[in-house]
């Protein structure tokens, strides 16, 4: 039987940037089928060729042995490819039926969109996550109303309306809390026993391990190796990522008792779905905020910070109140955020690397003229000492990866040293490479005397990088996780809520 | 200001409640106001804002923006009384000037949107350009007001068909066309152009080709306008319009369509249409000195924008 997939001696260049060469991946009938690669790697691009959005320069794709045309999304559909996608094609403005159907509305015999259908259809597919969807997830809602993890839901449905026979995920989890990410795997796996292959892009490995059959690993553009999952063990699939040369820094926790003196004082904080919450952190330590995706873990980095105020409550660093009002407020005490979502949060689109890593020392130092030279030395140091590559500090800031993109975006905050760093998701979306370069960094600026504030959504992150881990559920701290409790299995148990 | 978030999308409602002060307004100010023969009058003069406006929204709705349909409306009106007094203006020459009137209108929607989807410009600064051309074609064509329409045109305008005054008639006939629009594929994928193209062009909806049918309804419905003018001038005029670009897009804006593209409708458009028009309305008939007519009918409008800006912010 010929396979459902086989694409061969793909190769696409983006001016001078060769995405892929000769890239190849092959998917059987009902297999859950893992591509995985260090960010930059050509997944994406590979990806989105099969799913008919970018052209190929180069090589041949085959679906069910037949030779594909894919100049479009609509004729990628019309012979069963469906991708999912990683930045949302949902229409913020549209109800949660007119997007899922959005393209292929059902018409009635008149030729008019038939509503009804809409609604009738739409509520059947939202029986299949309804125990995990969450309040106010129906057909009428509009998407704009819906939480990050509901329009992702979304996103899996209108790909599931399709019926296609090949459906490409990417990161398709990436914004589910653990709940969530099982019902899709059920869903998967119900795909699966219908003969429909899946394509799935993760970040998590353990994701990958739970329901993966075969894994594609690729590397600089190409694919360097297939494994069957059940053949392979983690080690062998990322040393196939990184390849002989990256090394990853496993860990860079030492398990030194903390002496540093106590520095934060966070007390009864409050906000919208969060808290009340009280604790302290030390001078030299990097906290972890742990649990469940949206436990109240960015609305209380968000709130140390001043982009949301806390609507209650008091924060002091070293013995002074910092209670920030307004993001100005936390920058005058040397409070520094970093957020994983570069595109909303931290990038000034356009715009050079120079102005993305001077923005917040203009701000903070009050320039009204920009000191053109005196950054471009002070930031060249910085940048130098990140491990950053880039082209130049004039080229614009969308040149970079998003690893090295989020490498300029804390370099804002290093000149001088933060007092408190928040880092929310920091490397979400960013390549291991990056991220080991990042751990070390985080570590780097605690030993100096700052304090760490990290929330992952990544356990292993958590586990490997930080002191001490809060656990988060429901916007209370269940847990104050340090020393030989801070494991998998306590972290795990105090994300749902279950208090050792 | 609970009960007001509700409204969510329908900012068109807030819209109905001042078109229902101003009625309140018009009515103390003008005793002889809902009689059958004034409202029928201050329809007619409504009329091509109505129709230029439920045009606009379509464009609106999809993201971009239609300057150029009051240039439209001018040479859509020379175009036509010119093609009658060439046919020797009897019946037929009627016709088909209505027709070629529809045909240059549905034409320069054409090229808006051919040179805004195909090659990319910049809606605003396209068709403020393209509104330069068509004026000048429109001077080219006639250069000086001028050249009445044979009776038989304006007098059918201003006259009933079926018993149904033509005005009315008219009326409903666009009423129709939104409502079958409405209800058609075609209103979800215009929003969906509008509110995030990028998601419009991953879930394959053909953008191009959504943008251009925008622009050409745009270019109808002002043929459409321009028509009637004409039938009330029952002259030729190459400046006629200027100001209606301008006016529909505050009525389609007043209706609850957002500017940025993606929510609302031509229902609004025509409440926001009547409520420019009742503006104008009141200030004449408040007996307002000419020279404040037009600053006020701009504070009016500013404040009615505002107030429904203000409500649907929460």
């Amino acid at each position: 039987m010929q396979p459902a997939l086989r694409a061969s001696d793909i190769s696409k260049s983006f001016g001078a940037v060769h995405a892929l060469d000769r890239a190849r991946l092959t998917v059987e009938r009902g297999e859950i089928h893992a591509l995985l690669g260090a960010n930059g790697c050509g997944k994406s691009t590979l990806c989105k060729i099969i799913a008919g959005t970018v052209g190929l320069d180069a090589g041949e794709v085959l679906i069910d042995g037949q030779l594909a045309a894919l100049g479009s999304p609509n004729l990628a559909e019309e012979q069963g490819v469906a991708l999912f996608y990683q930045e949302l094609s949902l229409v913020p403005q549209l109800s949660l039926g007119e997007n899922i159907f959005l393209g292929r509305e059902p018409r009635d015999r008149l030729g008019f969109t038939d509503r009804a259908a809409i609604q009738r259809q739409t509520e059947a597919l939202i029986d299949r996550v309804a125990a995990v969807a969450g309040k106010g997830f129906r057909p009428d809602a509009r998407v704009s109303d819906l939480s990050p993890d509901q329009r992702q839901l979304a996103e899996i449905l209108k790909v599931l309306a399709r019926k296609p026979k090949i459906i490409i995920f990417d990161e398709a989890t990436a914004t589910l809390d653990r709940r969530q990410v099982e019902v899709f795997f059920d869903i998967l796996r119900e795909l699966k026993a219908e003969g429909v292959s899946s394509i799935f892009i993760s970040h998590r490995m353990d994701e990958v391990f739970a329901i993966a059959d075969r894994i594609t690993v690729m590397r600089n553009g190409a694919t360097v190796a297939e494994f069957a999952a059940a053949e392979t063990d983690r080690y062998a699939v990322v040393y196939a990522m990184v390849g002989e040369t990256g090394a990853i820094a496993a860990s860079v926790r030492d398990h030194k008792p903390l002496e540093g003196d106590t520095r934060l004082v966070v007390k009864d904080a409050r906000a919208a779905r969060l808290g009340p919450v009280s604790f302290t952190a030390q001078r030299g330590e990097i906290l972890g905020l742990g649990g469940l995706h949206g436990q109240g873990q960015k609305a209380l980095l968000a709130g140390l910070f001043g982009a949301e105020p806390f609507q209650g409550g008091s924060v002091s660093l070293d013995g002074v109140d910092v209670t920030a009002r307004r993001p100005a407020d936390a920058m005058a005490r040397r409070i520094a955020y970093v957020s994983g979502d570069r595109g909303r949060d931290s990038a000034l689109p356009g715009r050079s690397i120079l102005e993305n890593t001077a923005i917040a020392s203009l701000v903070r130092e009050r320039r009204h003229v920009v000191p053109g030279a005196v950054f471009r030395e002070r930031f060249t140091e910085v940048l130098a000492g990140l491990n950053t590559r880039y082209a130049g500090l004039d080229a614009p800031i969308g040149s970079l990866s998003g690893g090295n993109q989020q490498k300029v975006f804390i370099s804002r905050w290093l000149s001088p040293a933060p007092g408190l760093l928040l880092l929310d998701d920091p490397t979400k979306g960013i390549d291991l490479g990056a991220k080991g370069d990042f751990y070390l960094l985080a570590r780097k600026l605690a030993d100096e005397g700052a304090t760490v504030i990290i929330y992952s959504s990544e356990d292993s992150e958590l586990l490997s990088l930080c002191d001490r881990v809060l656990v988060l559920n429901g916007g209370a701290i269940t847990a104050d996780l340090v020393g030989d409790r801070l494991t998998p299995f306590e972290l795990t148990r105090a994300s749902y809520g279950d208090a050792a | 200001m609970i009960g007001l978030n509700k409204l969510g999308g329908r900012t068109w409602v807030v819209t109905a409640a001042a078109l229902i002060i101003l009625l309140v307004i018009n009515a103390v100010l003008q005793p002889n106001f809902l009689e059958p023969s004034v409202v029928q009058s201050n329809l007619t003069t409504f009329l091509p804002l109505v129709l230029v406006a439920i045009g606009q929204t379509y464009v609106i709705l999809g993201g971009d923006i239609d300057l150029s349909v009051g240039a439209i409306v001018a040479l859509v009106n020379v175009v036509t009384v010119t093609v009658i007094a060439g046919l020797g203006g009897d019946g037929t020459a009627v016709v088909i000037g209505l027709v070629a009137g529809m045909g240059v209108g549905a034409a320069c929607g054409l090229v808006n949107g051919l040179i805004i989807a195909g090659l990319r410009f910049q809606p605003i600064v396209t068709t403020f350009a393209t509104s330069i051309v068509f004026s000048g074609l429109a001077l080219w064509v006639l250069p000086q007001a001028g050249m009445p329409v044979p009776e038989p045109y304006w007098r059918t305008y201003a006259g009933s068909i079926l018993g149904v005054p033509t005005v009315y008639v008219i009326y409903i006939v666009a009423f129709l066309i939104a409502a079958f629009l409405a209800a058609r594929p075609f209103a979800t994928r215009l929003k969906a152009v509008g509110g995030l193209r990028t998601a419009a062009f991953q879930t394959g909806l053909d953008l191009g080709r959504l943008r251009v049918s925008a622009f050409m309804l745009s270019g109808l419905f002002g043929a459409f306008a321009s028509l009637c003018l004409t039938g009330e001038t029952a002259s030729g005029d190459p400046l006629m319009g200027q100001t209606l670009a301008m006016s529909a897009i505050s009525a389609v804006v007043l209706g609850g369509t957002a500017l940025a593209g993606g929510v609302g409708g031509t229902l609004g458009s025509v409440l926001g249409a009547w409520v420019i028009g009742m503006i104008g309305s009141v200030i004449f008939f408040a007996g307002l000195p000419f020279e404040y007519q037009t600053l006020v009918q701009g504070l009016i409008i500013l404040a009615a924008l505002a107030g429904g800006v203000l409500v649907t912010r929460r």
